[in-house]
């Protein structure tokens, strides 16, 4: 196919790109005119200053979870994560969590790497498993 | 038209296996589950249980993903008749009347017509369904490059311009869609392109983490507000879950007439059923001799869209399945989920798999049936896990949805792309950018620029290729014709 392809890699991202910016400048033209002038977004950090304390730390958990699972083995860091966004959202019902948290990590982990065999990462835990 | 027999026989062969049977049930009721509760659409939940078709045949794989796509939209509407609260956007018009037949003491005749209805209205719609694609896909086959790469581009500005929403940011959508399907390898020349020596980024974005990323990250996020509402109704009074001669001689017609209609809106790309049932709600109750019964508890006034609704959920696997196309965001879930399992539908999925299609097809006709046993006699117990409340769903729905990205490739960092993709997507939603667009330009970017190339090949570069073609000349007419009817559509309401 190489053979014949004389456009090459470079043709079509460039026209997708130059699509994207002229529609971007459109976008700002549009804004100047104030009879087309769309709504300000509102973003509501100061009214809902809580959602996104909690969105930004469940983006934090998540991350964290994605550093820490290969090394900390699933149940576990699952279990962890579980635990940190139930608690953001389901505030003061610690054993309801735990008990949610563990639930998750187990019945997943029975599902997924005993049922279905995914090799899913073994950490101290799962290494006392029998299977 | 022996043919088709011959071909539904094939399906049900299919279909009819336990195994199969099992996951149709299984699908049916995790989707009327997911559409029922508020918040949670189809494309969320065909998102996070990607990971259940693991270790499944394609065929089974599509078959539970109908199902539950297919469940959603009975589901959806339980929600609109008991607590005025739609399941998914395409039961906002079930609240209409539903709401108050809930109020005025016949819950029960409302989860009985909705359910009767759904499954008049996908039963028509199965019907067309299985009329329509083989010829479609027929057709289809003998597309070359420069049809295929015309009829994408219908695709995705048929995506803005039928639905509602600034044009422009649509667009925006689109081209930031097929820019992300850049990055990676190029598929033809082997070049790198836009990997910034990021190894991880060498085999590209793999589009399903996107789409976990924007159909449940997001909507976790969006839902984050209303955790504290606690739905309440009262169970006891629902009454029978029945219709009587009377009520279903009055939702006959409106269910009858509407389905096509349904279907028609759900086989165009980005008119889903949020519009359907609207314009069925509309037509009847133009066509009503009581309009001013409507929004009071008219039973066709939740009859009509509902069939309309399931009718067009058929519609749309028309471009999935025969031509490889998603027309919204949950058809657009299914196909990357089949990807990942080694199987691009399109004209070929009929020839080459005529056991996945038509299997499909007629797993559907069963789906039908199993799902209105479901939601008549089981109506009553299901719709008491409205009760469950946001607090705990939300969390589960986030620990799914990351796990699901984590099994996909076992790679840690698709966790922080899936992430990224939430808060992005989050972001979008507030600035209102459509994200279906993104979605569909990121799955169809590769072969969109393929076929590009290839064309462009054919011609020896010359792009009036594109214009020569009849088939593909009459694609680009559509989409300019799509275009035009959008800007005037939207210069008349301004004006207003």
């Amino acid at each position: 196919m190489a053979l014949g392809d004389k456009l090459g890699p470079k043709v079509f991202p460039y026209v997708v790109g130059t699509v994207a910016i002229i529609t971007g400048i459109a976008l700002i033209l549009q804004d100047r005119n104030p009879a087309k002038k769309s709504k300000r977004a509102d973003f509501g950090f100061a009214k809902h200053k809580a959602v996104w304390i909690r969105i930004a730390l469940i983006s934090l958990a998540g991350i964290i979870f994605g550093l820490a699972i290969d090394s900390v083995g699933y149940m576990l860091s699952t279990a962890a994560f579980m635990f940190v966004v139930s608690i953001l959202i389901n505030k003061n019902r610690y054993v309801q969590n735990i008990i949610i948290a563990v639930l998750f990590a187990v019945i997943t982990y029975g599902v997924f790497a005993v049922a279905l065999k995914l090799s899913l990462p073994r950490g101290f835990l799962e290494q006392l498993l029998p299977f | 038209m022996h043919t088709i027999f011959m071909n539904l026989a094939v399906g049900f062969q299919t279909a009819f296996t336990f195994t199969n049977i099992v996951w149709v049930f299984v699908g049916g009721i995790l989707g009327t589950v997911i559409g029922m509760l508020p918040g949670l659409g189809p494309a969320t939940g065909v998102a996070i249980l990607i990971p259940i078709t693991f270790g499944m045949n394609p065929a089974t794989a599509l078959i539970t993903m109908a199902a539950v796509y297919y469940g959603a939209m009975f589901g959806g509407s339980r929600a609109s008749i008991m607590i005025n609260t739609p399941g998914d956007a395409s039961a906002i018009v079930s609240c209409f009347d539903g709401y108050p037949m809930t109020k005025s003491g016949r819950a029960g005749t409302a989860l009985a017509i909705s359910a009767i209805a759904s499954f008049i209205g996908g039963l028509i719609g199965m019907i067309f369904l299985i009329f329509l694609s083989q010829p479609v896909a027929s057709a289809a086959l003998k597309f070359g490059p420069a049809e295929m790469f015309s009829l994408m581009m219908f695709a995705l500005v048929a995506t803005i311009t039928l639905s509602e929403g600034n044009l422009l940011k649509g667009l925006f959508s689109i081209a930031l869609g097929l820019m992300l399907s850049t990055i990676g390898i190029d598929a033809l020349s082997g070049a790198m392109r836009f990997t910034y020596g990021i190894s991880s980024l060498q085999d590209g974005i793999d589009f399903l983490v996107i789409i976990i990323g924007v159909y449940a990250v997001t909507e976790v996020f969006k839902n984050l507000k209303s955790i504290d509402t606690v739905y309440k109704f009262d169970s006891k009074h629902i009454g029978k879950v029945w219709v009587t001669k009377d009520e279903f001689k009055q939702s006959f017609w409106p269910m009858i007439r509407n389905s096509p209609l349904g279907f028609v809106i759900g086989v165009l790309p980005g008119m889903g059923g949020t519009i359907a049932t609207f314009m069925s709600y509309a037509m009847e109750k133009n066509l009503s001799k009581h309009p001013e019964k409507f929004g009071k508890g008219a039973i066709e006034g939740l009859a009509a869209p509902e069939a309309a609704n399931n009718a067009c959920s058929c519609g749309a696997l028309v471009p999935l399945l025969t031509l490889g196309i998603p027309g919204s965001g949950t058809t657009a879930v299914m196909l990357g989920a089949l990807m990942l399992l080694g199987v691009r539908p399109g004209p070929t999925l009929f020839t080459d798999h005529p056991e996945i299609a038509w299997g499909v097809i007629a797993s559907m006709l069963i789906g039908n049936i199993i799902l209105v046993i479901i939601n008549l006699p089981l109506a009553i117990p299901l719709v008491q896990l409205l009760r469950v409340p946001q607090r705990i769903m939300l969390p589960l729905i986030m620990g799914l949805g990351l796990i699901g990205t984590y099994f996909l490739n076992y790679s840690s960092s698709d966790l922080i792309l899936v992430i990224i993709a939430g808060v992005i997507g989050y972001l979008f939603s507030i600035m209102e950018v459509p994200l279906p667009p993104l979605v569909l330009a990121l799955i169809l970017g590769g072969t969109t620029e393929q076929s590009f190339r290839n064309s462009l090949v054919l011609s020896d570069g010359s792009p009036a290729i594109f214009f020569e073609k009849p088939i593909s000349a009459a694609f680009i007419v559509l989409a300019a014709v799509s275009l035009a009817y959008a800007l005037i559509k939207r210069k008349r309401q301004a004006a207003k």
